[in-house]
């Protein structure tokens, strides 16, 4: 009867521990992250890779509650059973002995099989996930061109991968499951056929010991289990540290975010690209090839070419997400690569096509964009701007509305615009837009560049687009060629 | 949530074979793990008795591989089942969605509020965590709880029946503490439900925390507040892990619970056989069976406790899947239309007084548009904001007008971003079409693209699209039309095919686009005045107060 009281103060200890180091390795991640943002994440899914980075550091700590307390648990009832079938009889110690080595070795071939699948099934289940992301992202695409059964096929055949390899590593479990009960057969009748006929111990005893094989197995059992979450933990550690071992993408950084929140607002901002030249890696090509730009403050301009001219590259080195490889950029005559990151990124801001809204009010998705300082009439105003004005007035709690997880959903034009709202409120003297507007059909897109153009009379906008519509705003235009 | 609802077998019959598989074995499992216990009790009972102990070991070592044997399939159907279920109402699911026509998707739904009708989100986001992830959580439901389910409904019956039949004062002692379980796990339940409900919001709240701001990170780092996120991660994680804390000890206390009552009523059995064994009048096979056999009666009904929590997020997502699948196609704008063979003759396509606004819009785009379009070139050009892409989506079918009647059979539309998911050329040409090589290759030529695909690296198998190998502006939408040329549609609708290219492409395309014209019915937008000049038919909307109409 002390089992249940036992079990229930070992399960809140763990949960408890694991909870509070889940905290820890969280903030240490999170920080690892930050120099890591956003060169190092890829420009395709960024979010899907930052969604495994958080569902892999709760499968590690998780490993910890499923892992290590069933592992230890298993090892002390092993070593108690064996030392005290052993005080009655080394032979039935022995033999008890052996099934702990027997269940531990097939624990450990349960992990080593689940491992072998894990990245096969990472691999189809990641198959799986971008074809129902064209199904549900690109619907009216994919109906235009009556490629739905073509997709609806290829998903299938994705589903059939995925199918075949979650059974082959269930085969693995099955194997596992299977061959600790066969054990558990063999060394009952291994401790029967020891204790058979000489008699030694007294009737009890030796009901005792015959027993003790399937209590023992009660305890080892939990080891198979263990050992595939240690599989499962073991993959996430791995792809986790292939996100946060990387280099980051700029060097130096001094200066604190606060300092230099209030430099940036509303200043004159003359840039000067210098025979610039950029690669994300050491390892891989150029991606932008020497380029001589000149942007003082006002230029509107729009960067087009095919993918690969480094169209992303120029922005990444214009917002210093990303150093140059050659030449300079100035600020005002002054090279950003003796500045302060902090203070050199005050001066941008970035718009993507897929701006984050965040779980918390209206309100606080903007002041975030404006050092966390913004009066309502700010907001509203940079709303307006937007042409988020009419959607504004529409909503019943106004700037109280709650966006995001579990809040109000936003369509695709709503969300870009609620990214150019950002961008004006931040009152940052240049703007970078990098397809900003890929999501949205033609009429809004059009309508969303025009509001931004009519906000932005002094302000530097840099556009990547492939469109060719909605560029007409733009006063200049510059063709990028990839690098030979 | 409900502990079962027959519905998910209905919704997915495929689900049906695995799940009485799973149930069968389970049941099988359970019925061995019984005849295990007499046949410990025979070995043990010989050793005590120093009889001849192979029988027994026999009948052991036959029942332990027996149950072996359950337990590898038991293991290996559970995850077909899982597979089964996940996979079949991920593609039910998608299927569904495909077939409906407006609200699907980011492409048209710019302008349109994120909430479909009923408030069912057609967010392409939230449809796609739901086909993602939301389907994948209905494995544990299936794979896991409903076959722990199917034991606890048989086993604990079959136990205690032979029970009964071995000794009917411990089976009685079983019967009459069995219904305890469920009464108490009730019981906790009703008085922690709502202490529980208050939390649920504030732990989903606190634990999506950390997921919003990784995923918000490359906005915070953008606007400088990304290091300051990490006083208020230590701050919210923290608090997050005082509130689980209290619910799960609310959980654990109420499985201890039930374990220690279990525990009771089998040491109730013990007691009293040992009892008996003392005064003699039971004999040592008897009172073991009993003893080993009691716990069987409880266990199976406290897994389906241990599973309950498991599967909260499969029966939840089930729920919204079903209701998915169940709303029936959002046709709910006052419409008239005619698709397919009826009504309309093959490659004619006829608009009677269509209207059409965008959702949220104050004024129609277009008003009372007629157009009529047969075989051959027809061309529409209009200013921008007139309508054109709006009037090829009504055409198509991916809007439905708000009143007044398309009649038009399956067309296909080369939208100005033709759809080019990531993949090899080969199969960006034949979505949508079963061509084989060698009219790839002509359509490439027809569009003046076959020397750049020639030249490339693997030539058809090259990968280009989103990641891959770039295409400029102008190549996409000769793919594009490539792809046009190919397709087995009798409408072709074009927007705006050759808005991208230098003159000499444009011509070529032209030449493509008049001589698909000579076999179907294409309806071309256009800015194109050389386009205009070989065209059969020429449309213009113009912009009125009310809305585009044609001339």
């Amino acid at each position: 009867m002390t089992r249940p009281a036992f079990r229930y103060w070992e399960r809140l200890r763990t949960h408890d521990a694991a909870l509070a180091d889940l905290a820890e390795r969280r903030i240490d991640t999170y920080a690892a992250l930050i120099p890591l943002t956003p060169a190092r994440l890829g420009r395709r899914g960024r979010a899907d890779l930052l969604t495994g980075v958080v569902d892999d550091l709760d499968d590690i700590v998780g490993a910890q509650i499923r892992v290590t307390v069933p592992g230890l648990s298993a090892l002390v009832a092993w070593g108690l059973a064996t030392a005290v079938t052993a005080g009655f009889d080394w032979r039935v110690g022995a033999w008890i002995a052996g099934l702990g080595v027997v269940v531990t070795g097939l624990a450990a071939l349960a992990e080593r099989l689940e491992s072998a699948g894990l990245a096969e099934l990472t691999h189809a289940r990641a198959d799986v996930g971008r074809i129902a992301g064209l199904l549900t992202g690109q619907a009216s695409e994919i109906a235009a061109i009556n490629a739905g059964p073509d997709l609806q096929a290829e998903l299938a055949a994705a589903q059939r991968v995925w199918v075949a390899t979650t059974l082959r590593q269930a085969r693995g479990r099955a194997l596992a499951a299977g061959t600790i009960l066969v054990s558990v057969a063999a060394t009952t009748v291994g401790v029967a056929l020891s204790l058979g006929g000489a008699a030694r111990h007294t009737a009890p005893v030796a009901a005792l010991l015959v027993l003790t094989p399937v209590a023992v197995a009660d305890a080892l059992t939990p080891l198979a289990e263990a050992a595939r979450a240690l599989a499962r933990a073991r993959g996430s550690a791995v792809r986790l540290r292939g996100v946060l071992d990387q280099t980051p993408a700029v060097a130096s950084v001094t200066g604190t975010e606060d300092m230099a929140a209030s430099e940036g607002e509303a200043r004159h901002t003359d840039i000067a690209v210098r025979a610039v030249s950029a690669r994300w890696t050491p390892e891989r090509p150029l991606a932008l090839a020497p380029l001589d730009l000149d942007l003082p403050a006002g230029t509107h301009l729009a960067v087009v070419g095919p993918n690969g001219a480094g169209k992303s590259t120029l922005l990444a080195v214009l917002a210093r997400h990303l150093d140059p490889e050659s030449g300079t950029v100035t600020i005002d005559d002054t090279p950003i690569s003796g500045m302060p990151l902090a203070s050199a990124r005050a001066r941008v801001a970035v718009v993507d096509d897929s701006p984050h809204v965040f779980g918390s009010s209206l309100r606080e998705n903007l002041k975030l964009a404006a050092g966390g300082v913004a009066s309502d009439a700010e907001i509203t105003a940079a709303l307006g701007r937007a042409g988020l004005g009419g959607w504004l007035d529409r909503l019943p709690d106004g700037l109280d509305t709650r966006l995001g997880a579990g809040g109000r959903g936003m369509s695709g034009g709503e969300q870009a615009r609620l990214g150019l709202a950002r961008a004006l409120l931040s009152e940052r003297p240049v703007v970078l837009l990098d397809e900003p507007v890929a999501h949205l059909d033609s009429v809004t897109a059009r309508e969303v560049l025009d509001d931004l153009l009519a906000a932005s009379s002094d302000r530097t906008l840099v556009m990547v687009s492939h469109r060719e519509d909605g560029r007409d705003g733009f006063a200049r235009t510059l063709h990028l060629t990839p690098p030979a | 949530m409900k502990p079962f609802d027959p519905q998910v077998l209905r919704t997915v019959p495929e689900a049906r074979r695995p799940f009485v598989a799973l149930g069968a074995v389970g049941v099988a499992q359970g019925a061995a793990t019984i005849a295990t216990a007499f046949a410990l009790t025979g070995v043990v009972v010989a050793i005590a008795r120093s009889a001849p102990i192979t029988t027994p070991l026999a009948w052991l070592v036959g029942l332990f591989v027996a149950r072996a044997v359950l337990a590898a399939a038991a293991e290996y159907a559970a995850a077909h089942a899982g597979a089964t279920v996940t996979t079949a109402v991920r593609a039910r699911l998608l299927g569904a969605w495909a077939s409906e026509g407006e609200g699907a998707g980011a492409g048209v739904a710019g302008g349109a509020s994120a909430e479909g009708v009923g408030g069912i989100p057609t967010d392409p986001a939230a449809r796609l965590t739901l086909a993602t992830s939301g389907c994948a959580s209905v494995e544990p439901y299936a794979a896991r709880y409903l076959p722990a389910l199917v034991a606890a409904a048989v086993v604990p019956a079959v136990a205690v029946a032979t029970l009964a039949l071995v000794d009917w004062p411990s089976a009685l002692v079983v019967v009459l503490t069995l219904p305890l379980l469920p009464l108490f796990a009730a019981l906790i339940g009703r008085t922690t439900q709502d202490d529980t409900q208050r939390r649920w919001r504030a732990l989903a709240d606190l634990g999506g925390h950390f997921l919003d701001v990784v995923r918000g990170l490359p906005t915070l780092v953008n606007y400088g507040r990304a290091e300051r996120q990490l006083a208020s991660i230590g701050e919210v994680t923290e608090r997050h892990r005082r509130a689980t804390m209290r619910t799960l000890r609310t959980a654990f206390l109420s499985s201890a619970a039930l374990e220690l009552l279990a525990t009771i009523s089998v040491a109730i059995v013990a007691v009293l056989c040992g009892v008996r064994l003392a005064r003699g009048t039971m004999p040592l096979d008897t009172a073991m069976v009993a003893i080993l056999l009691a716990p069987e009666a409880y266990w199976p009904i406290r897994r389906v406790g241990q599973e309950f929590h498991s599967a909260a997020d499969g029966a939840e997502a089930l729920a919204a899947i079903q209701a998915e699948l169940d709303a029936p196609t959002r046709q709910s704008r006052g419409t008239q239309e005619s698709r397919g063979t009826q009504g309309a003759p093959a490659a004619t396509v006829d608009l009677t007084d269509v209207t059409y606004t965008y959702p949220g819009a104050d004024a129609p785009v277009l008003a009372g548009l007629s157009l009529h379009a047969g075989p051959g070139l027809t061309v529409v050009t209009g200013e921008s904001g007139a309508g054109k892409t709006t009037l090829l989506e009504l055409v198509c079918g991916i809007r439905r007008p708000e009143s007044g009647v398309v009649r038009a059979p399956a067309c296909h539309l080369v939208t100005q971003r033709p759809f080019l998911p990531t993949g090899s050329l080969r199969r960006l040409m034949t979505l949508g079409n079963t061509a084989g090589t060698q009219a790839i290759w002509e359509a490439l030529r027809d569009v003046g693209l076959d020397g750049v695909v020639a030249a490339l690296p693997d030539g058809l198998e090259t990968v280009v699209g989103d990641d891959g190998f770039g295409l400029s502006a102008g190549q996409r939408a000769r793919v594009g039309l490539a792809r046009a040329l190919l397709a087995p549609e009798s409408v072709i609708l074009l927007d705006e095919p050759t808005a991208h290219l230098d003159d000499e492409s444009a011509a070529i395309a032209h030449a493509a686009i008049r001589e698909l014209a000579s076999r179907k019915a294409v309806v071309a937008v256009t800015h194109r005045a050389e386009l205009v000049e070989v065209a059969d038919r020429h449309t213009h909307l113009a912009r009125t107060r009310r809305g585009a109409v044609a001339s």
